[in-house]
């Protein structure tokens, strides 16, 4: 088979990315696939060229529902048009449509709290699944920074759809995760494919300062100086919200974003974004996807990211159209105490636990009224199905040492000496990438590259309503 | 209006008769008997629904506010306005809540979508990311643009001189209309967030979220009355015909095919506290409810005439004076329409 024309006749494209044809190669030939493919790479390629070519249906397995909804968006902007996505959030009689229907759809996205269910299971039977996609397989991993209960069901519910060909697609993965998906999703002499993580045309900055008012004072020369377009992560909402107001005071075309915002204001920050209508966006980890812009220049860490794995996604943002990109990460003396306290807080608690084990189903009360918290309650309900008190309180006390080790290695990124490129591809088990021209601080970095560009024009004028709508609709 | 003005609105008309926590569930279009029946007893359609995702922090800040002017007097049972707050005018306001519900906003959405489509293909970009992601308003968008055939050149210059001419006419601020109109997005230009608004019109926030209700409950009004044929085909679904949330509407129908109110609760298998709130709202919509079902015509009007002597409509002072009548029959007595009471 001709996969570049089937590539060209079914979306246009001339030729595959990096290990897109791989991957799909070897998914056309019947074998499970694991593929780790830096987020950008065009992961859902992977599972829609061979939609074009297997019988029966792809059912698509994604754990964020925001994700699931970007995806399907996605597809459909492709001109993909039997795409479905089914999760808890439907209507009653939106659902029972697709039910009836659900044999037109040639990909169906479930979110796996869906799966488990019986009747989802059937449905799905009796239909004829020709690929299992697990997307972000690493939320599989109970000791990864992104562990969703739900997703070990998965592995529950496989036998009952009748073991189907499944492809495993994550951005970040170490051995460690490798394996377990590879367990847990059964998958049986799989074809593995990993694109070395390190993206070469990323430089890494760590700067360092003695106190908070040092930082956030070059913060604001950084911003100034080198220009975007660039996100700018903050550790908080409340962050997020100071540093663009920072920056609007200097008159930089800056906006805040985060998961607090109504989800109508947070597509238009995206939005503007995208239309080049701001220079900068000030965001919680919440950034990120949805965002599909090739030439964001800059990545700045107001604060350390929580994790490994996170700043690596968020870094990777920059510069996807492979063109010089900087990753600023600013650092005060004492910050790691506020991401110990980030990355503990998430953690079930004692009390927590024993509550949810004694009152069982009816814990899910405690939630609503703030006694226990949402995200305690659904790892603790998964492991209270299938562990005794004493073997979940175990559990939790790894998970507190899995932290411990993320947020070590989030210090060994600022305190530890040498390249910061070798640091990341180390900490997910890579071989020593070649060190580029400008590869970090600590191999020098020519900053005039990343200055002085072409700054934003100034806002569009002030106009009333009458001549926004000249704007949008020009006759 | 600007929030404060909402609220203060509200507590001037329910004024040491309500909890302070009333307008907020009033504000949110709670389908609660006691929200619903206040509407008609205090006479506050303006204000039903007009913020359904209203945050209890926002509110609670509006709260804040009032009691650092001194126009709200600090009280845990009820609302104590200060002299100066009920001798305080306020402005007037298109709003509607009570006839809109909250629907307006998926009138907006469906405006949203189309005005971005058009934007884009005008400007030849035919591919774009929705700036509505609600599959239904998607859908329902997709067979609107196909039935006006939105690629012709024609078709999209009257619809841009409908919404032109149409807002025109609405009666609110013209700063509410450039509100209303930054919230939409197009080629290359994206829309402006609550936050980005209220810092361009120096307002809160919240103030700017209720500027924008407010032109788009002036711009239905003129929408409604007028032909605008492109426009109004919008309309589809948003004006509710009648005024009974879903539920009652239920129970009207089973009541009217002679079921009682226990037989009601029973067949529905809800409580009859839920029936009887339908009932309430049954009274205050429907002038040609009769409450004779539920109660003597004397009990009746002793309730009514209580109720104009010690000008109260709190059921607990009311009660006082008759024990005998339930909760139920007062609240039904106060609900019913006629001569004001």
């Amino acid at each position: 088979m001709n996969l570049e024309k089937l590539l060209y006749d079914a979306y246009g494209y001339t030729e595959f990315r990096p290990g897109q044809k791989q991957v799909i190669e070897q998914v056309l030939s019947g074998r499970d696939v694991l593929a780790l493919l830096p987020t950008g790479m065009g992961k859902s390629l992977c599972y829609q060229l061979p939609g074009k070519v297997l019988p029966g249906a792809i059912v698509i397995v994604s754990p964020l529902l925001s994700l699931m909804q970007d995806q399907v968006a996605q597809l459909k902007k492709m001109g993909e048009k039997s795409v479905v996505a089914i999760n808890s959030f439907m209507k009653a009689e939106d659902r029972e449509k697709v039910w009836n229907t659900l044999s037109h759809y040639k990909f169906i996205f479930v979110a796996p709290e869906m799966l488990v269910q019986p009747f989802v299971l059937d449905k799905l039977k009796a239909l004829g699944i020709s690929l299992l996609v697990a997307d972000e397989a690493h939320c599989i991993s109970q000791w990864g920074f992104d562990f969703r209960p739900d997703y070990l069901r998965i592995a529950e519910v496989l036998p009952k759809l009748g073991n189907p060909q499944t492809l495993a697609l994550t951005a970040t993965a170490t051995d460690k995760v490798t394996h377990e998906i590879k367990q847990y999703l059964k998958l049986s002499n799989p074809f593995i494919y990993a694109h070395p993580m390190d993206r070469q045309n990323i430089s890494y900055d760590i700067r360092k300062f003695e106190n908070d008012s040092d930082k956030l004072k070059a913060f604001l020369e950084i911003v100034a100086e080198y220009g975007g377009p660039g996100i700018i992560y903050a550790g908080t909402r409340r962050k997020s919200q100071e540093l663009a107001e920072k920056l609007l005071a200097l008159g930089i075309r800056a906006a805040f974003y985060h998961g607090g915002m109504e989800q109508q204001d947070r597509i238009f920050v995206q939005q503007q974004f995208a239309n080049k209508e701001l220079e900068w966006v000030c965001a919680t980890n919440a950034f990120g996807m949805g965002v599909h812009i090739p030439d964001i220049r800059h990545v700045i860490h107001f604060q350390l990211p929580s994790s490994i794995e996170g700043y690596v996604q968020e870094v990777g943002r920059a510069g996807r159209d492979n063109l010089p990109s900087l990753a600023t990460l600013l650092y005060a003396a004492g910050d790691e105490r506020l991401v110990e306290s980030l990355i503990m807080d998430e953690l079930p608690e004692r009390h927590e636990i024993e509550l949810i084990y004694q009152r069982k189903e009816e814990a899910k009360q405690l939630v609503d009224q703030g006694m226990i918290r949402e995200t305690a309650y659904r790892i603790i309900s998964y492991w209270r199905e299938r562990l005794p008190l004493e073997g979940t309180l175990n559990q939790i006390e790894q998970l507190k040492k899995e932290k411990q080790r993320q947020a070590a290695s989030v210090r060994g990124l600022v305190h530890s000496s040498g390249c910061i490129r070798r640091y990341l591809s180390a900490s997910f088990d890579q071989e020593n990438p070649i060190v580029p021209p400008n590869c970090c601080s600590f191999h020098g970095i020519d900053h005039r590259l990343f200055k002085d560009r072409q700054r934003l024009s100034e806002a569009p004028s002030q106009g009333g309503w009458k001549e926004r709508l000249e704007v949008l609709l020009p006759i | 209006m600007r929030f404060d003005e909402v609220v203060l609105a509200i507590m001037k008309a329910v004024d040491g008769q309500r909890t302070v926590s009333s307008p907020y569930h009033l504000i949110k279009g709670k389908k609660s008997g006691q929200t619903i029946q206040d509407i008609g007893y205090f006479g506050l359609h303006p204000y039903f629904a007009v913020l359904p995702k209203l945050d209890k922090k926002d509110y609670l800040d509006s709260i804040e506010r009032l009691r650092a002017q001194g126009l709200l007097v600090p009280d845990d049972n009820s609302i104590q306005l200060h002299q100066s707050a009920i001798e305080l005018q306020l402005p007037t306001t298109p709003l509607n809540g009570w006839k809109y519900r909250g629907n307006e906003r998926r009138f907006f959405s469906r405006l949203s979508l189309i005005v971005q489509t058009m934007s884009n293909f005008m400007q030849d970009h035919k591919r774009f990311d929705p700036v509505v992601t609600d599959e239904a308003v998607q859908s329902w968008t997709k067979s609107y643009l196909h039935r006006i055939d939105f690629r012709s050149p024609e078709v999209q210059a009257v619809f841009k001189l409908q919404i032109e001419s149409s807002l025109a006419l609405a009666k609110t601020a013209e700063m509410h209309k450039d509100i209303l109109m930054a919230r939409l997005s197009g080629y290359g230009i994206g829309g402006l967030t609550w936050d980005q608004l209220a810092a361009k019109h120096q307002l809160l926030p919240i103030d700017v979220k209720i500027a924008a209700v407010e032109a788009l409950h002036a711009w239905l009004d003129v929408l409604e009355g007028m032909e605008y044929p492109l426009l109004t085909g919008l309309l589809e679904g948003i004006i509710q015909q009648s005024a009974l949330t879903e539920s009652a509407k239920r129970t009207q129908n089973l009541y009217e095919r002679g079921f009682s109110l226990s037989q009601i609760a029973e067949l529905r298998q809800l409580k009859t506290s839920t029936i009887e709130d339908h009932f309430v709202e049954l009274a205050m919509n429907d002038p040609a409810f009769s409450p004779a079902s539920f109660m003597e015509d004397e009990l009746f009007e002793s309730i009514r005439r209580i109720s104009k002597e010690m000008k109260t409509k709190r059921l607990r002072d009311i009660k006082e004076r008759l024990p005998d009548a339930s909760y139920f029959q007062i609240r039904l007595a106060l609900a019913v329409r006629g001569e004001a009471i």
